[in-house]
């Protein structure tokens, strides 16, 4: 039997130091990769976008003050890229002429227990300067207003009339200059154009669920 | 100057940036496991679930967090351990520096606060004294603001059409840092190169004075011997 001297055993040794870092390089590689991949693929893809009336929706309980434009974005308390999306219409809201209300509807679903919508996105909500946080219990506002996704943003002029209807964030939980936020406040401030954008977010109701 | 004193100069400049590089390295070693834990707690604290309606599910953040957390800090860990005072470790050390970065960046929302990992990371890679390590970061830096930039523009710059050059922009900020981050690093490595030239000529000076004793003790020995 062949005896294993000591260089062969260093010479082993060495051979499975190397094999062991190639594997590890061939990992790191494809990891980093595949994480940029599925990143790209996450915040990219957009929600389901909304099927808004074109007008102030008769059904809603939600009350539009005469004379000045509504700005209303549907939120999921608990989706933390719409802490994205707040952080833009505070952003809108600032920059925005003042006869333009914010209104931000907070899903809350039946049979969740006490202080469930109470998140960072809903305290940061309420933050929104001349902003009213009202609860869309079961998501029926976001049924009346044709909203499937947390995020989604609309702006009605004072005549009712639908001027924007979409996301105000460049991806998924990204804040940061993006052309969604641009229209809303461009359309607000000059009372021209219409506009509309992907939206960013978690569901909050599906296809199957409109009326 | 002296071949022998130049050629001992530089065998103890070498093992000055080994020693450097082994400790620089074994630090990293740490502040990678450190920010794998801090990945992971982000993508807890930050993103845990994804939701639709009531129903909730692990955020794809939390996977990412833990896999490509895991596959970046894999290959630079295992050389920090193996090879700690390799060229090779280093630059793998510095990329998956800047990738974590990214990841973090991410992971939290790319909240302009989280891009300060870039720069602090930089100074930490400063430590070898390498400047070819921080050109590395600076690359990595450069190479994912442009990729992105090309496939995915709006993570990077929020608006789908950007100018080519704007990764231009973001880079010139990290090049900033590096001008004087590269001069720090030559300035070092100089004031290495010269401490141990001072102690190649110590040594070789003490070296000149044992054998001068050597030789005085025999000559009196012989003049001992002679008298006796």
């Amino acid at each position: 039997m062949e005896q294993v001297t000591e260089p062969m055993k260093k010479q082993m040794k060495r051979r499975l130091l190397t094999a062991g870092l190639i594997l590890a390089a061939s990992v790191w590689i494809a990891t980093v990769a595949a994480a940029y991949e599925a990143i790209r693929r996450f915040e990219t893809t957009p929600g389901l976008p909304a099927s808004a009336p074109r007008t102030w929706p008769a059904a809603t309980a939600v009350t539009r003050t005469p004379g000045t434009w509504s700005l209303v974005m549907l939120v999921h308390p608990h989706c933390s890229c719409s802490r994205a999306s707040v952080t833009e219409l505070a952003e809108i809201v600032e920059k925005s002429r003042r006869d333009v209300q914010p209104t931000v509807l907070v899903y809350r679903p039946q049979g969740m227990a006490a202080g469930w919508e109470r998140t960072s996105v809903y305290d940061a909500a309420t933050r929104i300067r001349r902003a009213r946080v009202l609860l869309d219990r079961d998501g029926v506002e976001a049924r009346n207003f044709g909203g499937f996704t947390s995020g989604q943003t609309f702006l009605y002029d004072d005549k009712g009339r639908l001027r924007f209807a979409g996301g105000v964030t460049s991806l998924r939980g990204h804040a940061g200059l993006n052309s969604g936020r641009m229209d809303v406040i461009r359309i607000a401030n000059e009372r021209t154009g219409n506009g509309s954008h992907p939206v960013f977010g978690c569901a909050i109701t599906t296809r199957g669920e409109t009326r | 100057m002296n071949p022998t004193v130049a050629a001992r100069a530089e065998e103890l400049h070498q093992l000055q940036n080994d020693k450097r590089g082994v400790m620089v390295s074994r630090m990293f070693a740490v502040l990678l496991v450190v920010q794998y834990i801090a990945c992971v707690s982000a993508a807890f604290a930050v993103s845990p679930y994804a939701w639709a309606g009531k129903e909730r599910v692990l955020h794809m953040h939390v996977w990412v967090a833990i896999l490509a957390g895991a596959g970046i800090t894999i290959l630079p860990l295992l050389l920090a351990i193996f090879r700690p005072a390799a060229p090779l470790t280093r630059h793998v050390i510095a990329a998956s520096q800047m990738l974590s970065s990214a990841l973090l960046i991410h992971l939290t929302g790319g909240r302009i606060e989280t891009h300060f990992h870039v720069f602090g990371s930089l100074a930490f890679l400063a430590f070898y004294l390498d400047w070819k390590v921080i050109m590395t970061a600076t690359v990595v830096v450069a190479a994912d603001h442009f990729a992105r930039g090309v496939f995915w523009p709006e993570s990077v710059y929020g608006v789908t059409d950007p100018e080519w050059w704007r990764f231009l922009e973001h880079a010139g900020w990290v090049a900033f840092e590096d001008v004087f981050l590269i001069w720090s690093c030559i300035f070092g490595q100089r004031e290495l190169r010269a401490a141990a030239l001072r102690q190649a000529e110590v040594e070789q000076l003490t070296e000149m004075e044992q054998l001068k004793t050597a030789a005085l003790e025999m000559a009196l020995t012989e003049i001992r011997t002679a008298t006796a």
